[in-house]
């Protein structure tokens, strides 16, 4: 068994129609058993931007604290808040200062970037443990359960869904594929940005 | 108690080493970082040269994305392919990228294609293939049309066709049969195009659409999807699930908008200015 | 075999370990405290390694109590629990680091509220309802999510934190003896007879 399977958890994050969705199981394990049915793995950088970070328990709370340090700085020196796509690039290089004894994390991120005239614009993108971004017009996964995000979300997604379509996309996917997933699932949360608005549900998920 | 640190050193950072060597001990395997398997090619022309790339990703047997950037950018007249360890292949060119333009504005002059081949092979030599780094460097310079292959652990070649990666076997099949000296523009795009097309359809490492870009002395082009051959059809059905599919147990809404209503006290007519 | 239990109820957390000091297939002693009081209402649970134990929760004793004297309020428990952990994952980035399971358990003075905390050796850390570490874990947790109930009076708790002993000594083939039971709530901390 992988150390990336060692407390299990999954994310993902999908682009919709002037909004994007981020969404994570809630379970932290010690390898097969389960100590916690409401561990939080996805956190807000700004007001705009959320990221999820599967992968090994200590290192979710490291990075987050590193992550949170790091934008705070940008955020002192720049006199303002930082876009996701310059955070995507803080992340992917943090993640690479590690090449050689890395954080055994896979970052998600979601966000809504400024766009010149003032508007906002969907973004998602991921990275591997090592830092390789990877951005993505439709959806992005990581996690346990990612080989099975893949294929249900593959299925699933469609261009241009609502907020509230684009919720039952993303929600849909993920119980669908925790419930494959050994390491993956015991509730979820979802939050959906849109330009105005952060709206967070917690889904009820099967407790097996 | 620790401090955070404000400085920070540049380089590489070994501080999870002990950690990850402990975890290794007990038992516990680390995970392999994202490969791409690939097809990247060049060749030279009458004019230039012409980088090939096909644009998928992989982790293990799994495509992670669909259509990415494998040719990366080192000067206006110099473009790289990258095989091997994504992030390698994607920081070490940005690196050397970013070297070449102080390189360039130190001299006063346009950087050359085997100070970049130089550059690259020096850096990947220092790290003994553990930066998993497989190139290959095409660009125009004052000495004429240049090509490159630069493998991991730092060798280099200089060939008038190359190819890299895992469908670097059928690629060269194409360009074996196919290439001579002195091709025309629109041949030897075509010929690029066929070797990236062996790969694609025939290893499983890569896979997707066609990526390329031709280099001439006083020109760039980048051909980003010159061709699509693998492109989705349109879903005959949606899947959109009917709002209130999935049940939840709690709502939060967060407003970033304030609204505002202003009341106005007493008469509210005119400004008091006294 | 080592274990310990942590469950919160109405305005207290209760926590239980084992008392037996082992050494090989010997049992050392069998009246080891291994719940630390950290602060007024503060309590940590620790096992693993045996040295690793003490020597952690000592150096944590001292530091939290330090921070009480140069600031005269000591930490709250989340913000012991982030310290405590944080210490975990630089201790694990050592040349030798500390083997050590944790469960930390608070009454918060200021919200007014329970709070408990379940930390491995590797820093990993997460705030739960109920928590156990060793092999009692196998079979506590399961019948904590039958039993456990967060608004239970002190009274229920003691009797669900029985059920776990009890189930612990029926089924698990190396049984602790003995259990140090501890509790804080709004008074502090003090040490409850089973």
């Amino acid at each position: 068994m992988s150390i990336m399977d060692h407390n299990g958890g999954s994310v993902i994050a999908m682009v919709g129609k002037d909004c994007v969705a981020i969404a994570s199981d809630l379970r932290l394990g010690d390898r097969a058993l389960s100590i916690s049915s409401n561990f939080q793995r996805i956190f807000p950088i700004t007001d705009r931007i959320y990221v999820g970070l599967p992968g090994l328990g200590t290192d979710v709370a490291t990075l987050r604290e590193r992550f949170r340090f790091r934008v705070n700085m940008y955020t002192i020196k720049e006199e303002r808040e930082i876009e996701p796509e310059t955070f995507a690039h803080l992340v992917s290089s943090t993640l690479y200062e590690h090449r050689f004894g890395p954080y055994f994390i896979e970052p998600v991120m979601a966000g809504m970037s400024k766009t010149p005239s003032g508007g906002y614009k969907p973004f998602i993108a991921a990275t591997d443990l090592i830092g390789c971004l990877n951005f993505a017009k439709d959806f992005v996964v990581a996690g346990t359960a990612s080989s099975k995000l893949y294929g249900v979300a593959e299925g699933l997604w469609e261009p241009d869904l609502e907020p509230e379509d684009l919720f039952e996309t993303i929600s849909q996917t993920l119980l669908n594929a925790a419930d494959r997933d050994a390491f993956s699932g015991w509730g979820a949360i979802v939050h959906i940005i849109t330009k105005d608005k952060i709206i967070t549900r917690t889904l009820k998920g099967r407790m097996d | 108690m620790a401090t955070a640190p404000v400085h920070q050193p540049s380089g590489f950072s070994f501080e999870n080493k002990l950690r990850n060597d402990f975890l290794v001990e007990k038992g516990i395997p680390l995970p392999k970082a994202t490969s791409t398997g690939t097809t990247i090619v060049g060749c030279l022309f009458k004019d230039g040269i012409i980088l090939g790339a096909d644009t998928r990703a992989t982790e293990g047997p799994i495509v992670a994305d669909k259509n990415c950037e494998k040719i990366h950018y080192i000067t206006e007249s110099i473009r790289c392919c990258g095989a091997g360890t994504a992030a390698d292949t994607e920081f070490t060119t940005a690196l050397i990228s970013s070297n070449m333009e102080l390189h360039g504005l130190e001299t006063g002059r346009k950087p050359r294609v085997v100070t970049a081949m130089t550059m690259l092979k020096q850096y990947l030599y220092r790290y003994q293939g553990h930066v998993g780094a497989a190139l290959v460097l095409g660009g125009v310079d004052a000495t004429g049309p240049q090509l490159f292959t630069i493998h991991p652990h730092g060798s280099t070649d200089k060939l008038p066709y190359v190819t890299m990666g895992s469908g670097s076997l059928a690629a060269m099949a194409v360009f074996e049969s196919g290439w001579k000296a002195n091709m025309e523009r629109e041949d030897a795009l075509n010929l690029v195009k066929a070797a990236i097309a062996a790969g694609i359809f025939n290893d499983l490492g890569s896979g997707s659409n066609i990526d390329a870009c031709i280099i001439t002395a006083n020109h760039t082009e980048m051909l980003r999807n010159v061709e699509m051959p693998n492109q989705r059809v349109q879903k005959e059905r949606d899947y959109k699930f009917r709002r209130g599919t999935t049940a939840w147990k709690k709502e939060e809404v967060r407003k970033l908008v304030v609204d505002e209503q202003v009341t106005l006290l007493g008469g509210g007519d005119e400004m008091d200015v006294s | 075999m080592e274990t310990s239990f942590a469950i919160t109820g109405k305005g207290y957390v209760l926590m239980a370990a084992d008392t037996t000091a082992a050494r090989s297939i010997v049992k050392m002693k069998t009246d080891e405290d291994k719940i630390k009081t950290l602060s007024p209402h503060l309590l940590m649970a620790y096992s693993g390694e045996p040295g690793d134990t003490v020597q952690f929760a000592e150096y944590v004793e001292r530091n939290i109590r330090l921070y009480q004297i140069r600031n005269v309020y000591a930490l709250r428990p989340a913000a012991a629990a982030s310290w405590i952990r944080r210490s975990l994952a630089e201790s694990l980035r050592s040349r030798k680091p500390y083997s050590v399971n944790l469960l930390l358990g608070g009454y918060d003075t200021s919200s007014y509220n329970p709070q408990l905390f379940w930390i491995d050796y590797l820093g990993t850390m997460t705030e739960v309802p109920f928590a156990a570490h060793g092999y009692g874990a196998y079979f506590a947790l399961s019948l904590l999510d039958r039993y456990h109930d967060p608004s239970a009076s002190l009274e229920e708790g003691l009797d669900t934190l029985r059920r776990c002993i009890d189930e612990v000594s029926k089924r698990l083939v190396v049984t602790p003896g003995k259990y140090k039971v501890k509790i804080v709530d709004k008074d502090g901390v003090r040490e409850i007879e089973l």
